[in-house]
């Protein structure tokens, strides 16, 4: 293993303090979290960003824990990759990528062209509307996750890569940026 | 009916259920099975307005983020406060500091969407 690259690649793309690439638990989640805390703390954030930006790192993290499959088999495998970086003017970008099943993908798919569809009103508008209405209340979550993620991020990008018949690559990156409200 | 109290983890919040009418849950909110951890919560508020609940009822929601999962409970929980609303007095006191936009936010959605409570938002 080449751990100098490593360093290399963390320094020239701003990954400042989480990179992970393993199986994801609940415990792992919330000490990344809070590395984040700290992180906001060190760079002066201010509560209402920083709060968002714990509030889409556990989303895209748990959704990785609860959703992520195995390329071979039906099986759970709560594993993906999930990165937090940021730029010089300290905007900060998540990336999370994890194997996702078609089923889930139709599922997925729809709602963020959805998200993309609609202006900042119109996620909030629609958020509460799904909220109320429970459906989609189907295991762990409550069926709204990228409403939320959407909600507190200034951009989603993302995209799906085909692994075989029934297996893709999902890859979101939010962009949250800091200093908006300074002139 | 007893009193119930869960301690606070570094992602759930603490919760204490008073018989004398104080419900207060105070922390961060982003359990692995959210509807599994408040159930004894949502039990426990079930039973309480069966039985005897106190001549006024105060709720105090100081949390400081929450993921998507606890929204929806919330949601259920508001839903449940609201029917006991026309037999009981319910106060809802949904605490925040002034900074945090994002919780003012969530308290204004909860009032718009339950016109039958009484909920107030507090800043620290």
């Amino acid at each position: 293993m080449n751990i100098i690259k490593i360093q290399q690649l963390v320094d020239s793309d701003g990954i400042v303090f989480l990179s992970y690439g393993g199986y994801l638990s609940q415990t792992l989640i919330s000490g990344m979290t809070e590395a984040l805390e700290l992180e906001a703390k060190e760079y002066g954030i201010t509560m209402n960003v920083s709060n968002n930006l714990f509030t889409i790192f556990i989303e895209l993290s748990q959704n990785i824990m609860n959703y992520s499959k195995a390329v071979e088999s039906d099986a759970k495998r709560p594993q993906g990759l999930i990165v937090v970086s940021k730029d010089s003017d300290y905007n900060y970008y998540i990336d999370s990528q994890n194997i996702i099943s078609s089923e889930d993908k139709e599922k997925i798919e729809p709602k963020l062209l959805e998200i993309q569809s609609l202006d900042r009103d119109g996620i909030k508008k629609r958020y509460r509307e799904l909220r109320r209405s429970g459906h989609n209340t189907h295991d762990k979550g409550g069926g709204i996750g990228f409403y939320e993620i959407a909600k507190k991020c200034d951009a989603i990008e993302y995209d799906f890569t085909k692994i075989n018949e029934d297996r893709y690559y999902f890859h979101i990156k939010t962009t949250t940026i800091t200093k908006k409200r300074e002139n | 009916m007893e009193n119930l109290q869960i301690q606070a983890t570094k992602y759930t919040p603490e919760i204490a259920l008073d018989l004398k009418g104080i419900i207060s849950l105070v922390g961060k909110s982003y359990p692995e099975n959210t509807f599994e951890f408040y159930a004894p919560l949502m039990q426990w508020i079930e039973e309480y307005f069966k039985n005897e609940p106190a001549k006024k009822t105060v709720v105090n929601m100081e949390i400081i983020y929450f993921n998507s999962s606890s929204s929806k409970l919330f949601f259920d929980f508001f839903d449940l406060l609201e029917e006991n609303a026309n037999e009981h007095e319910i106060e809802i006191n949904w605490i925040y500091d002034e900074e945090n936009e994002s919780a003012e936010e969530a308290g204004e959605d909860f009032i718009e969407d339950f016109e039958k409570l009484d909920i107030k938002l507090v800043t620290k």
